[in-house]
């Protein structure tokens, strides 16, 4: 599913800090798509803030414990060149924009446009009762590419 | 990192604790074949050997908190020790008119039960705690009414550790005629209890918190002033007529040994779980913006209950799983609704999710504090990282 998403696999893009470190156990039973993003949060944090061609975008909100901003940078061309997350919520929020980050990568704001949290679901493998988590994903996405646009008008 | 090959380190004593060897040693000579299995409220022989082991082990019972053997009624358990202390006396009393004092932060099986007599006619004022969770003997007597037929304060609470000020309260009570009823599940063996002192009418007590088998428990019941109850199971007219039911005696056997241990250990154990948990804070202490919910003033000896600013509750437990923790009471899965303790403490959603209780108990060792202090300031970093609401 993957592949057909255009993701790079997970452990050839990420490279573990720590190989000797076993593997954080899944106690709760989280999907394994979510459970791994989570433990390797890849491309968590954000950008140095003089980073050129950085747009963001946040949805969610305390109160409803999940809030998730991505940032993406931009290259003359439109496409994505690298990308950071950070996600305050449940396992399920902090894969939605570790997957998201990653997708992103080498993608135009049209290539983007349209991610559905239907997709987000399949390919995380979210359950019904977290499918909140995914729209989150949707929206924060949708709103970095508002301010893409904005930026360019 | 742990894995599924490490045991997780257990710091949830407060939600149940392991079986002392000692207490299965006396329980193993009831269960074999030719141990005590007659029934204890039969006349013969083999009867009366029951009856003894039962009596020897109300007396252990009775001896921890003061009490007469005489004032020892074996129940399944805490909840229904509970149920018939609060249900017991309201139905004896009458339900009618009758008005019922208890507070926001007691156990589910208290406020439940409150509940259901509220559905009985039954008026029922829940205190609000201070910050600190302490309801504090004031605030009782300014609540009561000349309805009011029943108080009903735990010792120590379980999530928070709050020590409730029950040698001040039962005296106001008893002076004013009122009836005090004390969930003492967390208390006993960790907090001194002389109900030969202390006026309290009816105290609620668990085998299973205290190193004993679970499924077994106790009410005292006074007898000077006679405390009066309606029962809730009936029957062959057990346990004074209050609790009907054959007896359990390899239970009942595993409860006496298990508090006359505490009775023998019990301070001593207290200081040195008071000592843990103080390290157990100290160790958390590299960490910024931590909360420790409850009074540290007046904190029962294993109990430390901290909330994380900045990461969310379901990412902390699912991040832990090498550490046997709660957050607010027993749960079954990480998913879950925040503490209504903490948020009776006036706790924010975000900070009553985001919050850990740490037990600590009899095989609790500085290593494993130390181990666990590093592996939660480990977590909480990595999720603060990570966390779109910390700079």
């Amino acid at each position: 599913m993957n592949e057909s998403m255009g993701l790079p696999t997970h452990d050839a893009d990420h490279d573990r800090d720590d190989a000797s470190e076993a593997a954080l156990l899944n106690a709760f039973g989280y999907p394994e798509p979510v459970w791994q993003r989570f433990v390797d949060a890849p491309r968590a944090g954000r950008f140095d803030a003089s980073t050129p061609g950085v747009v963001s975008g946040r949805a969610g909100t305390p109160a409803a414990r999940s809030v998730l901003s991505l940032q993406m940078q931009f290259d003359e061309h439109g496409r994505v060149v690298d990308a950071r997350f950070r996600a305050y919520g449940c396992p399920s929020s902090i894969a939605v924009g570790a997957w998201i980050a990653e997708w992103s990568l080498g993608r135009s704001t049209d290539d983007m446009t349209g991610l559905s949290a239907s997709t987000l679901r399949r390919e995380l493998e979210i359950p019904e009762d977290r499918a909140h988590c995914a729209l989150m994903g949707e929206d924060a996405l949708r709103d970095l590419l508002n301010r893409y646009r904005e930026k360019l008008t | 990192m742990t894995t599924a090959a490490h045991p997780p380190i257990y710091l949830d004593y407060a939600a149940s604790t392991p079986l002392d060897r000692r207490v299965l040693d006396a329980m193993l000579p009831l269960m074999v074949e030719d141990g005590l299995h007659a029934n204890p409220a039969s006349s013969h022989g083999p009867g009366f050997r029951a009856r003894a082991a039962v009596e020897k082990a109300r007396a252990q019972v009775a001896a921890l908190i003061g009490a007469e053997p005489g004032e020892i009624i074996w129940t399944s358990g805490a909840t229904e020790s509970n149920n018939l202390a609060i249900k017991g006396a309201l139905e004896f009393r009458g339900l009618t008119q009758a008005h019922v004092v208890t507070s926001r932060t007691e156990h589910k099986c208290v406020l439940d039960t409150c509940r259901h007599l509220e559905t009985r006619g039954v008026r029922v004022t829940y205190l609000k705690p201070g910050a600190l969770g302490l309801v504090t003997p004031e605030q009782v007597i300014d609540a009561l009414t000349p309805d009011t037929a029943l108080v009903s304060l735990m010792w120590v609470n379980n999530e928070i550790g709050t020590v409730h000020e029950i040698e001040r309260l039962a005296p106001l009570l008893r002076e004013r005629g009122v009836l005090f009823h004390v969930d003492a599940a967390q208390a006993a063996g960790r907090v001194a209890i002389d109900l030969s002192q202390v006026p309290v009418d009816l105290m609620s007590l668990s085998a299973h918190k205290a190193y004993g088998p679970k499924g077994i428990g106790a009410l005292f019941v006074r007898r000077r002033p006679r405390a009066r109850l309606a029962p809730q199971i009936h029957g062959g007219g057990h346990e004074q007529g209050m609790r009907s039911g054959t007896l359990a005696p390899h239970q009942i056997v595993g409860m006496g040994a298990a508090f006359e241990i505490l009775q023998r250990e019990g301070a001593a154990e207290a200081q040195r779980l008071a000592a843990l948990r103080d390290r157990l804070w100290a160790g958390l202490q590299s960490l910024p913006q931590l909360h420790r919910n409850g009074d540290p003033m007046r904190s029962a000896p294993h109990v430390l209950n901290v909330s994380f600013e900045g990461v969310e509750g379901e990412s902390l437990r699912a991040s832990l799983p090498d550490l046997a923790v709660s957050s607010g009471s027993a749960c079954s899965s990480a998913t879950q609704e925040p503490s209504y303790v903490l948020r009776a403490l006036g706790r924010d959603d975000e900070l009553a999710n985001a919050s850990l209780r740490f037990s600590v108990g009899r095989r609790s060792t500085e290593a494993e504090i130390d181990a666990a202090a590093a592996r939660v300031c480990q977590q909480v970093r990595r999720l603060r990282e990570i966390s779109a609401l910390w700079d």
